[in-house]
């Protein structure tokens, strides 16, 4: 691995902005603030992917987590969200001693993790193929060679993209597509999952019994006509 | 980085490196200027604990949601660092780790849609986004 230079002082300022804003996401008492958080959070794991060399990562991480997936969060919390929170009327956390409990078992994980991590590493360590300096040099070196001229020729581009997607396409096309009917099938379920009885009574999707017990609660359902195409 | 300041540390410290004390500041300096896998590996695990202690104490269900991404996304940390490190292993599937990283982030975009659209079926039900009101299968 082995930063250096410049390179080490962005992974110490990006590592612990992940790690305070991972912290804040958590403990924010109003969900906006949690979901803002965790956006500075990701966007500091971004840093440390291209840290580590994985440019496409990165961008992927950007595009789809801040700029798709918490624009969901963020729809939600506006769609749902009462507002008793901020107002400082409700408990954000769980009663006292599940907080207790579960913080006793956070803190017995982090030792468990961290000893294991220590050991895991400790025996990368004595390993043979462990990279030396001269070994990340030179591994460098030759990944330098393989930059690409930029457009203007005045700058290297990184292959990253192109390596992942050749492997992407070549070793892992199945899971791929697996990966693809996975989104359809979240796709057509979240749909599923947040219609109205209205929009389910239009499209003739509820149960009779339901339908009438509801009718006799809300009498504007009965006008709702069936459109089947 | 540190380099730059090294000069002013180092006329600081000069009594101090002959001791056991200044062995170990001179350590941890060498530690910190050259972050290698461990320290990786050491800030996904931080994060992981962080995902799951939302996840085990907040009572609002979107806020669990989000600690799930963060330990997902502390996952996805470790699979890119051991990337890097096999690669200069020298390890021609070292991408592998990458490939991981994107299935898990398009499992993390499903399970965020599907758990957003359970969120918003429940509260039309309950009334409620907080976890200990939603007891239907409590007796």
């Amino acid at each position: 691995m082995n930063l250096s230079g410049y390179e080490a002082l962005f992974f110490w300022i990006f590592g612990l902005a992940a790690i305070f804003a991972g912290l804040l996401t958590v403990m924010a008492r109003n969900a906006v603030h949690s979901a803002l958080f965790l956006i500075s959070s990701l966007v500091s794991v971004a840093a440390l992917f291209v840290l580590s060399g994985a440019e496409f990562i990165a961008g992927v991480q950007i595009l789809v987590y801040v700029g798709g997936v918490m624009v969901l969060f963020l729809f939600v919390i506006m769609l749902v969200n009462v507002g008793a929170e901020e107002r400082g009327r409700d408990e954000i956390f769980n009663s006292q001693r599940q907080v207790t409990a579960s913080l006793i078992f956070c803190f017995l994980l982090v030792g468990g993790v961290l000893y294991s991590v220590n050991r895991g590493y400790q025996g990368l360590l004595a390993r043979s193929d462990h990279p030396s300096a001269e070994r990340i040099a030179a591994e460098q070196a030759r990944k330098d060679q393989t930059y690409a001229d930029s457009g203007t020729g005045s700058s290297k581009i990184t292959r990253d993209s192109q390596s992942l997607g050749n492997s992407l396409y070549r070793y892992a096309s199945l899971p791929f597509e697996i990966a693809s009917v996975l989104l359809l099938v979240a796709i057509i379920g979240s749909v599923m999952l947040a219609r109205t009885l209205k929009q389910e009574a239009s499209a003739d999707d509820v149960d009779p019994d339901l339908l009438k017990e509801e009718i006799a609660r809300d009498p504007g359902l009965a006008k709702i006509e069936p459109q089947l195409e | 980085m540190l380099n730059f300041f090294s000069p002013t540390l180092a006329l600081l410290f000069q009594e101090a490196e002959r001791s056991r004390l200044g062995e170990m500041f001179y350590q941890t300096r060498a530690a910190a200027a050259n972050p290698d896998l461990s320290k990786f590996l050491v800030i996904g695990a931080l994060l992981f604990i962080i995902g799951v202690a939302g996840v085990l104490t907040r009572r609002n269900i979107i806020v669990i949601f989000m600690s799930i991404e963060l330990i997902l996304n502390a996952a996805n940390l470790n699979f890119i660092a051991f990337s890097r490190y096999l690669s200069q292993t020298g390890n021609p599937n070292a991408v592998a780790g990458q490939i991981f990283a994107v299935f898990v982030i398009v499992v993390a975009a499903a399970e965020a849609a599907i758990g957003l659209g359970i969120v918003i079926a429940l509260y039309r039900n309950k009334e409620t986004i907080w976890v200990d009101e939603i007891d239907l299968l409590k007796w």
